[in-house]
């Protein structure tokens, strides 16, 4: 064998192990990454249990935007704003914090300064307010599940996704639960509805996220490992032959 | 070799019953029935199977590699705990490959 095609030999094995190498660092870092990740949702779950601690009123164009969905750090949030309502909705099968199931009053409300919000008024029938109304209310994620059948005038769930295409206005995500609305510097009487905080957003149980991350960190052991067995067997395999 | 086959052995089952457990039990009632009472005497299902799995892995690879089997297939035991019947058809090859002595 020449010496050129013993260099190509050597240079051709020295790229496939830089490329072994690349390939098992990059597969060993994309699962302590994972690992992590899960970490993350762990303790984001284990923070999301704790009972929420009530934070200071906040305009509601300052932790969310129309059109984009809601922070979690929105979510549980007393905010303001005003506007005028545009349409109203019952919204059937909602449960409030005593656990009594009826029907929801639900505006539409145009915000002043773009967008418009769901607003859950009351859980007794009441006029639409007329002109520029002013609410305060605690923020909640939209609902996913249907509680009753949705018609022109009836919300299945309190979504503002369901009225994406009927009305020409990008919508804010979530609802209000409105704890108050004045009109002409006059505050509405109306029965308002009271409902718990939201619940954890991030899916599972706190010890299966940590079996998650038990098995990634694992998983880039085993990738470590991998090519030290191959190395190992080769050997093995090399010092039979020689022996036979 | 007897003892680490009947560790690989045991913790093929024990992560086939949790697959089917987790696809055919948690995973329905989760996402298809809407029951909150049901979903929570589940719950144990998914991090039980996550730590069993993990278990299953250290098996799979002391058994493997005693048998000095290749990478690849020794990646595919890896793999089998991940399906519900895989592991199973895995345990049952290797009984055939290995009988106990």
């Amino acid at each position: 064998m020449s010496v050129v095609s013993k260099m190509k030999i050597n240079s051709d094995t020295a790229l496939k192990k830089v490329g072994l190498a690349l390939v098992v660092l990059g597969l060993c870092g994309a699962f302590i990454r994972l690992g992590f990740w899960q970490l993350d949702r762990a303790a984001d779950l284990k923070e999301l249990q704790k009972p929420y601690i009530e934070q200071p009123l906040i305009p509601l164009t300052d932790v969310a935007t129309p059109s984009t969905n809601l922070s979690d750090s929105a979510i549980n949030r007393i905010v303001t704003f005003s506007g005028r309502y545009v349409a109203q909705f019952d919204a059937p099968g909602q449960k409030d914090k005593s656990g009594a199931v009826g029907t929801w009053l639900v505006g539409l409300l145009e915000v002043n300064g773009g967008g418009a919000i769901l607003v859950v008024r009351s859980d007794q029938k009441s006029e639409l307010p007329k002109g520029e109304v002013d609410v305060e209310g605690r923020l909640l994620v939209r609902q996913f599940e249907d509680r009753a059948d949705k018609s022109g005038d009836q919300l299945s769930r309190l979504d503002p996704s369901l009225l994406v295409g009927t009305y020409d206005l990008p919508v804010f995500d979530g609802y209000v639960v409105a704890r108050s609305e004045i009109v002409d510097s006059k505050v509405l009487t109306l029965p308002r509805v009271k409902v718990d905080t939201a619940r954890p957003s991030v899916p599972g149980y706190y010890w299966q996220h940590i079996s998650y991350v038990v098995i990634w960190w694992l998983m880039a052991l085993v990738v470590l490992f991998l090519p030290l067995y191959g190395r190992r067997r080769k050997s093995e395999a090399k010092n039979e032959e020689e022996r036979i | 070799m007897n003892g680490v086959i009947k560790r690989y052995r045991v913790m093929a089952f024990a992560a086939g019953i949790m697959s089917l457990l987790l696809w055919f039990v948690e995973l329905p009632v989760v996402y298809l029935l809407n029951n909150p009472d049901l979903e929570a005497k589940v719950k144990w299902i998914p991090f039980v199977h996550g730590y069993v799995y993990a278990f299953y892995v250290l098996a799979a690879i002391h058994f493997t590699a005693r048998a000095r089997f290749t990478i690849k297939r020794m990646i595919l035991f890896i793999l089998a705990g991940t399906l519900p019947v895989a592991s199973f058809i895995a345990e049952r090859r290797v009984m055939r490959e290995f009988p106990l002595t």
